[in-house]
C-alpha cells in the first residue's frame, strides 16, 4: 500500500477537525478527497504532507511509518492552491529548488528541469518569473516543481481553485496525464464533484471531520450508504418510505426490492430516488415506471442537453418527501430528463403529470426521522425546539413528527395515538426517564432518545450494548448520529468481575471484534475501552470526566435495563440513545 | 492634452486653488527664500562655509551616526517585526503599540530622558561607566538618540512584509526538501529585502535632520559631537543668515537625494518582479 | 489578474482553518527540534525585548521617575510657575490653530488629489511629503530667512511693527510648516482606495458639492480623517527644532512647553523638566491609545 492512514485525529481548540480517517491508498492510485469546506480534508492533507501534527494515529508512505518525520524528510510533493511559487525566483530557479537542496550537480539539474518543464508542456520559460505566467502556467510550474525531487507521493491541495473553468478542464487534464506517465500516487483535495469524477480512481468523501465512504465514482453515485454522499455528489430526492415483506413502500405504493430479511418487522427506511430516475408520462398508463402518484409541474428549466423539472406531489400521495436544502415550504421533487424524453411529452409549468420511480435505492441507515414523544402538545412542542434534536433533524436533513401520549409511563395503559412507531422516538428527560423508556420500549419502539434539556451537541459519544444481539443494531445507529455530529466515538467494554489476565484478554478480543465489525459493516471508526465492574456505575463513572457526553446504550432485556440503568437515566444529565433489539 | 480629464464631481477648482495657494505661501516661497539666500552667496563664501573643517566634522558625525542608527535599526528592527508576527507572549499587543512610541512622543522628551538614562548616574549609564562605555555626551549617544527616534520606521516598513502570506511559501519549500536556515537564507530574507532596504532609507533620512533629542546628549562639542543642524542654529543666532542657508541647501540637498532614492528603491523592487522575458 | 484571483482563493483557504491554526501548527509539526525551536523563540523574544527595554521602556519610565524623584508636591509645584503655564498655553494655542487649519488643507488636498486626474498630480504629491523629509532646524531656518530682521521681509515687517518671527505667529507658521502633511497622508490613499462612486451616485441623484461631501465623504473617511489630526496634533505640540529657531525663547511668551523643557534642563531643574516633559508624555500615550482603537475599527493604513 502506498498510503495508509490509521485512525488520524486531529483537534484544533477541542474539535475535532480530522476524526479518526482510516485509508488505504494503492500505488499508482489517483485518490480525491471530496468533501464541503471545514470537512477537514485539507488539514488530512496537510497532516500527510507533515505540515502539521496528528494528535493519534499512524501515517505510513510506502510501508515507512513517517507519523513524527519531518515534511522534508517525508519524499512528498505538494501544490498549493495559490501556487507558492517563490515571487524573487525565475521559473528555473523554482524547478531547480529541491534539487539545489539535495545538492544535484548543475548539468543533472538542467536536465531534469528540461525534462518536468516537457512534462508539462512549458518548455521556453526557464527564465520568466512568476508573476509574468498566468494563472494557469504558474500551477504547471508549481507541479513540475512537486515532481522535480521525484517523491513517492504527489498531493494536490484544491489546485484549481483560482483558476477559470476553462483553464481548470485543460490542467485537469494535463495532470492526469502526467499522473499516468508517471504512475505515481495522487491524492487530490476538492470540493468540486464534477473534478472529482473526472480525475479520481476512487473518492474518499468527508464530512465534519469522518471519512464517510470511499469507493469508485460509479459505485457511489449509484449506491451511496449514506444521505450525506447521496445528496452531495448529484442531485438526489430522498424519501421517506417503509420497508415491508412485500418490498420497499413509497407513499403507499410497492417499489420493488427484493425483500433481505423476510420476518423482520416493517420500518421506516431512507430511500434515494435520482432525479434522472425519475419518470413524468400524460397518463398513469403511459409510465414504463411503477406509478407513484400525480402532481403539478411547479417550474420548468431548459439546459440544452436537458430539462429539469420541479414537481410538487399531489396532497393525495402520502410520500414524505425530505428537503433536500430548499428551504421553502413543501419540498419539491426534482426531475431531469434527456431530450429524447422532453421531446416525446412536453410540459408546461402548472400541468398535471403522472409520476413514476425507475429506480429506488435505499440507504442502510436505521436513523430515518424523529418522533418527539410528550403527555401534551406543548410540551411535545417544546421537546421538538430542543437544540440538540433540531441540529441532528436539519443535519440529517430529515424531519420531526409530534406524538401525544397523555398516558406516558402509566404502567397498564396502552397507547393512545394511532399508528405505529416509527423513526427514533424522543422523549424530555425529565424524572423517572426508565419508567418511561421501559413504557415506550414496551410498546413497540425500537429506538428511544432520552434527552436532558439544553443538551449541548456532544463532543464524546460512549458506546455499549448489553450483550451480542443488540451489537449490530447499536453500532449502525451509532455510525449514523456520528456521521452527522463532530465528536470522538468510543466503545465502552464492561465486563462484571475483576480484571485478570484471562477475562483481560477476553475482554480485549471482545473489543477488536467490536472495532472491526464497527469499521466494516458500519463505516464507523471508534476508539475502545475496557473496564471491570458494574456497567452502570462504570459508564456513570466515565460519562461524569467531561462534560459534553452522550451515550448509545443496545439493550435486549428490558427488566435488567430498567434495574441497572435507574441512577443513571434518572439523573437526567446526559442525552442517552436507546437501542432496542433481540427479545424483549 | 488638457490640464485635467472631465469630471462630474464638482469642487476641483476650489480645492486645487487652495491646496496650491496653501503649499505656496507655506512650503514655497519659504524654500525658494532658502535657496536664493544661500545663492546671493558669493561661491567662495558658500564653499567655506559648507567646507569649513567644523561643518565637515558635523557631516561626518550627522550622516555617520545616521547610517549606524539605521543599520542598528534595520537588524534589530527585522528581529522585533518577526517575534512580533511570529511569537505570542504576554504583553505583546501592547509591546506593538509601542512601536510607534517614539513617532508620537515629542524629540525634546525623548532627549532628556535618554541622557538621564545614560548618564553616569543613569539607570543604564551606570553600568555602562565601570566597562569604560561612555555614552552620554559622546558619539555614541548621538547614534542611541537616532536609532530611538528612527526605530517605528524600520519596523513598521518590514511588519507587513513578514505577515503576508509567507506561510504557503516556507511550507513549500520544507515539503521540498528545505531545512529551516535555508529557508530563512533563501526564502524569507531576499521576499523581504525590498521592505529592509526601504526601512533605512526611512530611518535614515529621519536620523539625518533630527534636532531635538540629539542636542541633549550628544555635548554639542564642535568637531566632536555637534551635529550639522546645530551648527546652522549657532550660524542663525550670530545672525550669519547665509552661512546658516548655506549649509541648510546642503543639507536640503541630501534630503533631495534620499527622497529619490526611496522612490527609485521601491519602483525598483516593484519591478524587479517583472522582469522583461528574455 | 490570476494572482488578485489566487490571493482572493488562498484568503478563502485562511478562513477555513481557526485563527492561530499556523502557529499551531508550526509548532506541532512533526520532526521538528523542538528544543532548537524554543531556544530560537527565546532567544528573539529576549532580544528584541532587551532592546525595546534600553531604547523605548528606560526612557519612558525615567520620565515620570524622575519628575516625581521629590514627591507629588514637587511634582505639582512645578506647574504653578508662571512662566509654565504661559509655555502650556502657547502650545495649547498653538495646536488650536495649526489642527484645524491644517485638516482643512488635507480635506481640500485628498479631495483634489483622490477625485480629480490632472497633469502634475505627482509633484503636488510630493511637494506635500516634502516637509517630512526634512530637517526641522531648517523649517524654522525658512522663515526666519523670510521674517527675521534680515529676512526678506523684515524691514517691512519692522515698519509696521508686525512681528512674526520671535512672536507667536512665527511658531504657528513654523508648526503649521512641520504638521501639514500629517491629515493629508492619511486621507490622500484612503479616499483614493475608497474610490468616486458613491460621491458619483450623489451627484447624479441630485445632491450639491458640499452636500456630497459632508453626507457621503466625510463618514467615509472619519476615521483615517480622526487618525491624522490626532497625529498632527502630537506633532504640533511636540514640535521642537522648527519652533526653537523661530520662537528666539523669550521666557513667558515665546516658550512652548519643549522649549520651556530645554531651559527648565539646562537650569538643572530636573523635576520642573520632567513635570512638563511628563504631561507631553501623556498626551504621546494618549495618541497611542486613540490609533490603536482607530485601527480596532477596521481601519487600516495603507
Amino acid at each position: 500500500m502506498s498510503i495508509t492512514l490509521d485512525q488520524v485525529t486531529k483537534h484544533y481548540g477541542g474539535v475535532p477537525v480530522v476524526n479518526d480517517v482510516s485509508l488505504d491508498i494503492g500505488d499508482g492510485e489517483f485518490f480525491v478527497l471530496l468533501g464541503p469546506s471545514g470537512s477537514g480534508k485539507s488539514t488530512l492533507l496537510r497532516a500527510i504532507a507533515g505540515l502539521s501534527g496528528v494528535d493519534h494515529g499512524r501515517i505510513s508512505l510506502h510501508g515507512r511509518d513517517v507519523t513524527h518525520v519531518a515534511a522534508r524528510k517525508r519524499g512528498v510533493g505538494l501544490v498549493f492552491q495559490n501556487y507558492a511559487l517563490f515571487r524573487h525566483m525565475t521559473v528555473a530557479d523554482n524547478i531547480e529548488f529541491a534539487l539545489r537542496v539535495r545538492h544535484m550537480r548543475g548539468r543533472a539539474r538542467r536536465q531534469r528541469r528540461a525534462e518536468l518543464l516537457r512534462l508539462v508542456s512549458l518548455e521556453g520559460m526557464d527564465n520568466r518569473l512568476p508573476a509574468q505566467l498566468s494563472g494557469g502556467q504558474q500551477q504547471r510550474v508549481a507541479v513540475a516543481r512537486a515532481l522535480a525531487h521525484k517523491p513517492e507521493v504527489l498531493l494536490l491541495d484544491e489546485p484549481f481553485g483560482a483558476l477559470d473553468a476553462k483553464i481548470r478542464e485543460e490542467l485537469r487534464r494535463t495532470i492526469r496525464q502526467v499522473q499516468r506517465e508517471l504512475g505515481i500516487t495522487t491524492v487530490l483535495v476538492t470540493h468540486d464533484q464534477e473534478e472529482a469524477f473526472a480525475m479520481a480512481d476512487r473518492i474518499g468523501i468527508m464530512s465534519q471531520g469522518r471519512l464517510l465512504e470511499v469507493g469508485a465514482p460509479h459505485d457511489l453515485y449509484a449506491r451511496p450508504a449514506t444521505r450525506f454522499v447521496a445528496t452531495f455528489l448529484g442531485a438526489a430526492n430522498l424519501f421517506l418510505a417503509r420497508r415491508t415483506p412485500d418490498g420497499i413502500q413509497v407513499g403507499g405504493k410497492t417499489m420493488g426490492g427484493a425483500e433481505r430479511a423476510p420476518g423482520a418487522p416493517e420500518h421506516e427506511v431512507v430511500a434515494v430516488v435520482r432525479p434522472e430516475e425519475v419518470e413524468v408520462a400524460p397518463a398513469r398508463d403511459a409510465l414504463g415506471s411503477r406509478y407513484l402518484g400525480h402532481g403539478i409541474v411547479d417550474e420548468v428549466t431548459f439546459t440544452g442537453a436537458l430539462e429539469r423539472l420541479r414537481v410538487r406531489l399531489d396532497e393525495a400521495v402520502r410520500a414524505p418527501l425530505l428537503a433536500a436544502g430548499d428551504g421553502d415550504g413543501r419540498p419539491t421533487l426534482q426531475v431531469t430528463r434527456s431530450r429524447h424524453a422532453y421531446r416525446g411529452f412536453e410540459v408546461q409549468q402548472g400541468q398535471s403529470v403522472a409520476i413514476g420511480l425507475r429506480r429506488v435505492h435505499v440507504l442502510p441507515t436505521p436513523l430515518s426521522s424523529f418522533t418527539a414523544c410528550a403527555q401534551s402538545a406543548p410540551l411535545a412542542d417544546e421537546l421538538s425546539r430542543q437544540p440538540l434534536l433540531t441540529e441532528l433533524v436539519a443535519r440529517m436533513k430529515t424531519r420531526i413528527a409530534v406524538r401525544i401520549e397523555p398516558s406516558l409511563g402509566v404502567a397498564e395503559e396502552p397507547c393512545q395515538a394511532q399508528g405505529e412507531f416509527f423513526g427514533t422516538t424522543v422523549i424530555a428527560a425529565a424524572g423517572d426517564n426508565v419508567g418511561r423508556a421501559e413504557w415506550l420500549l414496551r410498546r413497540g419502539v425500537k429506538d428511544l432518545l432520552v434527552l436532558p434539556e439544553h443538551a449541548a451537541p456532544p463532543q464524546r459519544v460512549l458506546i455499549h450494548w448489553m450483550s451480542e444481539a443488540a451489537r449490530s443494531a447499536t453500532l449502525a445507529m451509532s455510525a449514523s448520529v456520528l456521521r452527522h455530529v463532530p465528536a470522538e466515538a468510543v466503545y465502552v467494554g464492561i465486563f462484571p468481575g475483576n480484571s485478570d489476565s484471562e477475562r483481560h484478554s477476553h475482554g480485549m478480543r471482545e473489543l477488536l471484534d467490536a472495532r472491526s465489525e464497527a469499521q466494516a459493516a458500519h463505516g464507523l471508526e471508534m476508539r475502545t475501552e475496557l473496564h471491570f465492574g458494574d456497567v452502570a456505575q462504570e459508564l456513570t463513572r466515565r460519562l461524569a470526566e467531561a462534560p459534553a457526553q452522550m451515550l448509545i446504550l443496545g439493550v435486549t432485556e428490558l427488566r435488567q435495563f430498567a434495574d441497572s440503568f435507574r441512577t443513571l437515566l434518572d439523573g437526567g444529565r446526559w442525552p442517552v440513545l436507546i437501542v432496542q433489539r433481540g427479545a424483549t | 492634452m488638457s490640464f485635467r480629464k472631465p469630471s462630474v464631481l464638482p469642487g476641483f477648482g476650489l480645492t486645487f486653488g487652495f491646496t496650491t495657494c496653501f503649499l505656496s505661501t507655506i512650503v514655497l516661497l519659504p524654500l525658494a527664500a532658502l535657496v536664493l539666500s544661500a545663492a546671493s552667496m558669493h561661491w567662495s563664501d558658500f564653499v567655506r562655509v559648507v567646507s569649513s573643517p567644523r561643518a565637515l566634522g558635523s557631516y561626518r558625525l550627522s550622516f555617520g551616526a545616521s547610517l549606524l542608527a539605521a543599520t542598528i535599526n534595520v537588524v534589530f528592527g527585522f528581529i522585533i517585526a518577526w517575534t512580533l508576527a511570529r511569537y505570542e507572549f504576554p504583553g505583546r499587543k501592547i509591546i506593538d503599540a509601542l512601536i510607534d512610541m517614539p513617532f508620537a512622543l515629542p524629540t525634546a522628551v525623548s532627549g532628556i530622558a535618554l541622557t538621564t538614562v545614560f548618564a553616569q548616574n543613569g539607570w543604564i549609564g551606570r553600568y555602562l561607566e565601570p566597562l569604560g562605555v561612555k555614552v552620554a555626551y559622546t558619539w555614541l549617544g548621538v547614534t542611541l538618540a537616532l536609532t530611538l527616534i528612527s526605530m517605528p520606521f524600520a519596523v513598521r516598513a518590514v511588519q507587513p512584509a513578514l505577515q503576508e502570506v509567507q506561510r504557503d511559501l516556507e511550507e513549500a519549500a520544507e515539503t521540498l526538501g528545505a531545512g529551516r536556515m535555508y529557508v530563512l537564507w533563501r526564502i524569507i530574507l531576499p521576499t523581504v529585502l525590498p521592505a529592509l532596504l526601504t526601512g533605512f532609507t526611512l530611518a535614515f533620512a529621519r536620523a539625518v535632520g533630527e534636532y531635538g533629542s540629539v542636542i541633549f546628549i550628544a555635548g554639542n562639542l564642535p568637531m566632536k559631537t555637534e551635529i550639522t543642524p546645530l551648527l546652522i542654529v549657532i550660524h542663525l543666532e550670530e545672525f550669519d543668515y547665509q552661512g546658516a542657508a548655506a549649509l541648510g541647501v546642503v543639507m536640503l540637498a541630501i534630503s533631495f537625494v534620499i527622497l529619490l532614492a526611496i522612490n527609485l528603491l521601491q519602483a525598483w523592487g516593484r519591478r524587479r518582479h517583472v522582469r522583461a522575458a528574455h | 489578474m490570476g494572482t488578485a484571483a489566487a490571493r482572493a482563493g488562498g484568503a478563502l483557504m485562511a478562513a477555513a482553518l481557526p485563527h492561530g491554526a499556523f502557529a499551531d501548527d508550526a509548532a506541532t509539526r512533526p520532526g521538528q527540534h523542538t528544543w532548537m525551536h524554543a531556544i530560537v523563540r527565546w532567544l528573539c523574544i529576549t532580544v528584541s525585548l532587551t532592546f525595546l527595554a534600553a531604547v523605548l521602556l528606560a526612557p519612558l519610565a525615567t520620565v515620570f521617575a524622575m519628575a516625581l524623584a521629590h514627591g507629588l508636591a514637587a511634582y505639582l509645584h512645578g506647574f504653578t510657575d508662571p512662566d509654565t503655564l504661559a509655555a502650556i498655553r502657547l502650545t495649547l494655542t498653538t495646536a488650536l490653530v495649526v489642527v484645524p487649519l491644517n485638516t482643512v488643507f488635507g480635506l481640500a488636498a485628498a479631495w483634489a488629489i483622490a477625485k480629480f486626474e490632472f497633469r502634475g498630480k505627482s509633484v503636488l504629491i510630493t511637494l506635500i511629503d516634502l516637509p517630512l523629509a526634512i530637517s526641522p532646524v531648517i523649517s524654522g531656518m525658512v522663515f526666519v530667512l523670510l521674517f527675521g530682521l534680515h529676512g526678506w521681509f523684515g524691514v517691512w515687517l519692522q515698519e509696521h511693527d508686525i512681528s512674526i518671527v520671535f512672536a507667536l505667529p512665527g511658531i504657528i507658521l513654523a508648526t503649521m510648516f512641520v504638521t501639514f502633511p500629517y491629515v493629508a497622508r492619511e486621507l490622500i490613499p484612503l479616499m483614493q482606495q475608497l474610490g468616486n462612486d458613491e460621491e458619483e451616485a450623489a451627484i447624479t441623484l441630485g445632491a450639491g458639492g458640499w452636500m456630497t461631501f459632508f453626507r457621503v465623504t466625510l463618514p467615509k473617511v472619519r476615521w483615517g480623517l480622526v487618525y491624522g489630526m490626532v497625529l498632527c496634533n502630537a506633532r504640533a505640540m511636540g514640535e521642537f527644532g522648527a519652533v526653537s529657531v523661530v520662537s528666539g525663547h523669550i521666557r513667558g511668551l515665546t516658550n512652548t512647553m519643549p522649549l520651556h523643557i530645554e531651559i527648565l534642563y539646562n537650569e538643572y531643574n530636573f523635576v520642573g523638566a520632567f513635570a512638563v516633559a511628563s504631561l507631553l508624555t501623556l498626551l504621546a500615550v494618549l495618541t497611542l491609545i486613540v490609533k490603536t482603537l482607530v485601527e480596532r475599527t477596521g481601519y487600516r493604513r495603507r
